[in-house]
C-alpha cells in the first residue's frame, strides 16, 4: 500500500468563500487521518475534490498523489478510492450478493461466489447473500456498504460521516468493524463527532487549522486553514 | 356529496370508454346492421390494402418508438450534467407544445428536395440549381414519419425520464459506481436504467400506442398508397357502408397495440435476465470519451433539427418570394397573414373557445379528483387515465362516432369538448398529483386552526401554494386540445373547423406560405400558453416580496 498525499490544496466557493488555501497532508497506509469542524466548513468538500466528483462550480487547485501516481487529473474511476457515505447507497434492484459483486474487480464465478460468501461470513452476515438490501438493518446495510467498497480493492479510504445515521447503540460496533476491516488501508474521515474519532487517529480541525497527532511516526500537516470564525 | 363528486367523475371518465369500446365491437361483430351493414372481419381481411397498412404501421411505429427510447437514453448517458443538459431542459418544454401536425409541416419545409437543409447546401457543396428528383416527400417507405415522430416524441420521453432523474438518486449512483470503478456509462446501464425504465415504462408504451396509430401526422408525412393502417381506416368510416369494415379495423388495431405491448413485456424479461448477469461480471468498462462527443453531437443534431422545423413556419409565413436556392427569402411579407385573416379567425376563435372551455373542465375535474382522493373518498387510481393514451385513438374514436349518431348528439360543440376533455385529463391530473400529493398537510392544519373553513383553505391556501403545477397543467390541457385533429373530425361532424383540421385538410391543396402561417398560428396558442405558465406564477410570487 502507498500514501495518500495532498499537495496545496485551495478551495473557493462561487460566492468567493475560502475554504481552505494551501492545505497539505500526507496519510501513510494503516493511519487514519480525521477531518472536523461543523457543517460548512467545506469537509465534504474536500472529499469531493479528492474522488473528482467535486461540483464545477468550485475553483479547486492543488495536488493529489497516492505513493508515485498522481492521481489530480484521473477520472473517478480510475483513482481506486473507495468511498463510504452519509447513506449506504445499497442498490435496490439487486440482491446483497449482487451488491458485493457489482464491487469485485475480476475472477471466475464461482471464486467470486465465494468470496462474497467469505466476506459476508467475516462480518457477520453469513446466509444473506441473496437477501433484498432493504430487509437489512442500519448496521448491516452499513457493512455490506463497506464491504462493497472494500471488494473493488481501493487504494485508500474515504469516509463521509459514516457512522452519522446509526442507532448510537451500533454506532460502536460498526466503527469497531470499519476501523478492523480498514487497517491496511491510508484512511480519510470526515466528522463532526468526536466519538467517531479513533485514538490512534491523527486529527484536523477545518475551522482552526489545528492539527493534532497521535501518531508514533511523524506524518507531515502543513496547512493553511481559513479560520472563519475570525473572517 | 365528497364521495358522490368522485364517482361521478369517475363515471364520466370511465362511461365513454366503455361506451367507445362498445361503439366499436357492436358494428364490427355485425351486432347492428341497421348502423354498420356487411361482416366487417371478412371485408377487412379481404381488402388488398389490409396488410400492407398493418405492416407499415408497425414499421413506423415501432422504429419511431425504439429510435426515440434509443435517442433519450443516449441523451441521459451521454449529455447528463454537461452544458448540453442545461440547454436540452431549457429548450424541450416548449417543443413539447408545438402541435405534432405543425412540427409534420416544419420537417417537410426542412428534409423535401425544395427544403431548407437542401437549399443551405446548393449549390455551393450540392452542386444542384434546381430541387433534386433524389427524393420525395412523403416517401414510400414511411421514414419521413418515423423523422416527424421522433422528432416530436423523442422529447416527451426525454422529459418524463429527466423528471424521475432524482427520484432513481442518479447524482449519488453515479459518484457510488465510478469510485467503485465503473465508467459513467456503465453506471448508467448498470445502476440507473435499471431503476428508471420502470419509472418510463408507462409513457413509452402511451408514445408506442400513439406512433402506430396516429393519423393527422400519418396523413402529413406518410405515404398514401399504402398509407399507414389508421389512416386507411379512417378513409373507411367515412363511407357508411364500411362502418363495420372500419370498426373491426379499429379493433384489430386495438389487439395489435396489445400484441405489440406483450412483446415489450417480453423483451424487457429478456434484456432485463441478461442485464442482471452482466453486473455480476465486474467489469468496469473503459470511460470513451470520443463516443460521448458523437453521442452528443447526435442529440444536438436531433435538437436543432426540431428548432429549425419551428422556425421554417414561421419563415414560411412571412416570405412572399423565395426562389430556390436562396438560404432565405428574398422578398418578405405579411400578406400571408393579413390578407387571410378573415379565414384564419374563425378556426382560430373555435380552437381557442375549445381550448378554454377543456381547460376549465380538466383543471377542475382534476382538482376535484386530487381533492375526493386527498380526503380518503376515492382511492388513487392513477392507471385509470392512461387508459384513453393507451387505446389507439380510432378504436375509441369509432364507437364514440357511432354512440353519437345513434343518440343524434354528433356535431355538437359540448361532444367534441368533452372529447377534448377526456383526452387532456389524463395530463392535467398526472401533472397535479405529484404537487397535490406532497404538499405538507400542515398548511391546511394551521389554517383550520386560524379558523378557515374547507373552501377558504382551497382558495387561499392550497390553489394559491399549487400556482405553479396549475399553470403548468392549464398549459399542458391547451396543448393537447389544440392538437387534437380526429376527435374534432370525427365527432364535429365537419361543423367545428379548428386550426388543426384546417391544418391538415388544406395541406396540399393551398399555397405552402398559407399552411405555414396556419401551423405558426397553431404553434403559437400552446407556446403562449407555456410562456404564461412560467411567467403567472413569478408574477404571482414576485408580488408578495416587499421592493
Amino acid at each position: 500500500m502507498e500514501p495518500l498525499r495532498v499537495d496545496s490544496l485551495c478551495l473557493q466557493l462561487p460566492d468567493g468563500t475560502t475554504l481552505c488555501d494551501g492545505l497539505s497532508f500526507v496519510i501513510e497506509p494503516g493511519e487514519v487521518l480525521v477531518l472536523m469542524g461543523p457543517s460548512g466548513s467545506g469537509k465534504s468538500t474536500i472529499l469531493g475534490w479528492l474522488t473528482g466528483t467535486l461540483d464545477a462550480r468550485i475553483r479547486a487547485s492543488g495536488e493529489v498523489w497516492l505513493g508515485k501516481i498522481r492521481l489530480t487529473n484521473l477520472p473517478v474511476e480510475q483513482r481506486r478510492l473507495g468511498l463510504m457515505l452519509q447513506q449506504d447507497y445499497l442498490f435496490p434492484h439487486m440482491t446483497v450478493g449482487q451488491n458485493l459483486k457489482f464491487g469485485l474487480r475480476g475472477g471466475s464465478k464461482s471464486d467470486r461466489h465465494k468470496l462474497v460468501e467469505k466476506s459476508l461470513a467475516n462480518a457477520g452476515l453469513s446466509g444473506m447473500v441473496n437477501r433484498d438490501p432493504s430487509t437489512l438493518s442500519g448496521g448491516q446495510r452499513a457493512r455490506v456498504s463497506l464491504l462493497r467498497s472494500l471488494l473493488s480493492q481501493p487504494n485508500a479510504l474515504l469516509l463521509d460521516e459514516p457512522f452519522s445515521r446509526l442507532d448510537v447503540t451500533l454506532r460502536e460496533q460498526i466503527r469497531e468493524f470499519t476501523w478492523k476491516a480498514a487497517a491496511e488501508l491510508p484512511t480519510l474521515l470526515v466528522t463532526h463527532d468526536i466519538a467517531d474519532v479513533p485514538q490512534h487517529a491523527n486529527k484536523l480541525d477545518l475551522t482552526t487549522g489545528n492539527y493534532a497527532s497521535n501518531a508514533s511516526h511523524g506524518t507531515i500537516i502543513r496547512s493553511t486553514i481559513i479560520n472563519k470564525t475570525e473572517s | 356529496m365528497i364521495r358522490f363528486t368522485g364517482v361521478l367523475l369517475a363515471l364520466l371518465f370511465c362511461l365513454p370508454i366503455a361506451v367507445g369500446l362498445f361503439g366499436t365491437i357492436i358494428p364490427a361483430t355485425g351486432l347492428a346492421p341497421e348502423l354498420a351493414p356487411g361482416n366487417g372481419f371478412s371485408e377487412l381481411f379481404a381488402d388488398p390494402r389490409f396488410w400492407p397498412s398493418i405492416y407499415l404501421s408497425l414499421k413506423t411505429g415501432i422504429i419511431a418508438t425504439v429510435l426515440a427510447l434509443l435517442l433519450t437514453l443516449l441523451s441521459l448517458v451521454c449529455a447528463h450534467g454537461t452544458r448540453l443538459w442545461h440547454w436540452l431542459n431549457g429548450v424541450l418544454p416548449p417543443l413539447l407544445a408545438v402541435p405534432h401536425a405543425a412540427i409534420a409541416v416544419g420537417l417537410l419545409f426542412l428534409i423535401s428536395p425544395s427544403g431548407w437543409l437542401v437549399r443551405l447546401t446548393s449549390p455551393a457543396v450540392s452542386g444542384w440549381t434546381r430541387p433534386p428528383d433524389l427524393w420525395v416527400i412523403p416517401d414510400s417507405g414511411g421514414w419521413s414519419l418515423i423523422i416527424g415522430l421522433v422528432i416530436k416524441e423523442t422529447p416527451f420521453l426525454l422529459l418524463a425520464a429527466a423528471a424521475q432523474l432524482p427520484a432513481v438518486n442518479v447524482d449519488a449512483a453515479l459518484r457510488i459506481g465510478r469510485t467503485l470503478g465503473y465508467a459513467p456509462a456503465r453506471c448508467w446501464s448498470r445502476l440507473i436504467l435499471p431503476l428508471l425504465y420502470p419509472r418510463i415504462r408507462l409513457t413509452l408504451l402511451i408514445i408506442l400506442a400513439f406512433n402506430l396509430s396516429v393519423v393527422d401526422v400519418a396523413i402529413l408525412l406518410g405515404p398514401g398508397n399504402p398509407p399507414t393502417f389508421s389512416v386507411f381506416l379512417l378513409s373507411l368510416v367515412s363511407d357508411p357502408d364500411s362502418r363495420a369494415t372500419a370498426s373491426a379495423g379499429a379493433l384489430v388495431l386495438a389487439a395489435g397495440v396489445a400484441i405489440v405491448f406483450c412483446f415489450v413485456f417480453v423483451l424487457e424479461k429478456i434484456i432485463n435476465h441478461i442485464a442482471s448477469n452482466r453486473r455480476e461480471s465486474g467489469q468496469r468498462g473503459r470511460a470513451l470519451p470520443y463516443l460521448r462527443k458523437s453521442a452528443q453531437g447526435v442529440v444536438a443534431l436531433l435538437l436543432t433539427v426540431s428548432i429549425a422545423s419551428v422556425a421554417l413556419l414561421f419563415i414560411w409565413s412571412f416570405t412572399q418570394r423565395w426562389r430556390f436556392p436562396h438560404t432565405l427569402p428574398t422578398n418578405w411579407t405579411l400578406n400571408n397573414w393579413t390578407a387571410r385573416s378573415g379565414e384564419f379567425l374563425s378556426p382560430m376563435i373555435t380552437t381557442l373557445l375549445l381550448a378554454i372551455t377543456t381547460v376549465l373542465l380538466a383543471v377542475s375535474a382534476a382538482i376535484a379528483w386530487l381533492e375526493c382522493e386527498r380526503r380518503g373518498s376515492v382511492p388513487q387510481l392513477d392507471w385509470l387515465w392512461y387508459v384513453p393514451l393507451l387505446v389507439p385513438q380510432v378504436t375509441l374514436l369509432f364507437g364514440w362516432q357511432a354512440a353519437a349518431l345513434l343518440t343524434g348528439t354528433d356535431g355538437l360543440w359540448l361532444t367534441v369538448a368533452w372529447s377534448h376533455w377526456i383526452y387532456s385529463l389524463p395530463y392535467v391530473v398526472l401533472i397535479l398529483a405529484v404537487a397535490w400529493r406532497e404538499l405538507d398537510p400542515n398548511w391546511n392544519n394551521a389554517a383550520a386552526v386560524l379558523g378557515a373553513g374547507y373552501w377558504r383553505i382551497l382558495f387561499k391556501v392550497r390553489l394559491p401554494i399549487l400556482v405553479k403545477p396549475l399553470c403548468q397543467a392549464a398549459a399542458v390541457a391547451l396543448a393537447v386540445s389544440v392538437s387534437q385533429y380526429l376527435p374534432t373530425l370525427l365527432l364535429g361532424a365537419g361543423r367545428h373547423q379548428t386550426l388543426a383540421i384546417d391544418l391538415v385538410t388544406s395541406f396540399g391543396g393551398v399555397d405552402r406560405r398559407v399552411i405555414a402561417a396556419l401551423a405558426a398560428l397553431q404553434s403559437l396558442l400552446p407556446l403562449i400558453a407555456f410562456i404564461a405558465a412560467l411567467v403567472i406564477p413569478r408574477i404571482y410570487t414576485h408580488r408578495r416580496v416587499p421592493v
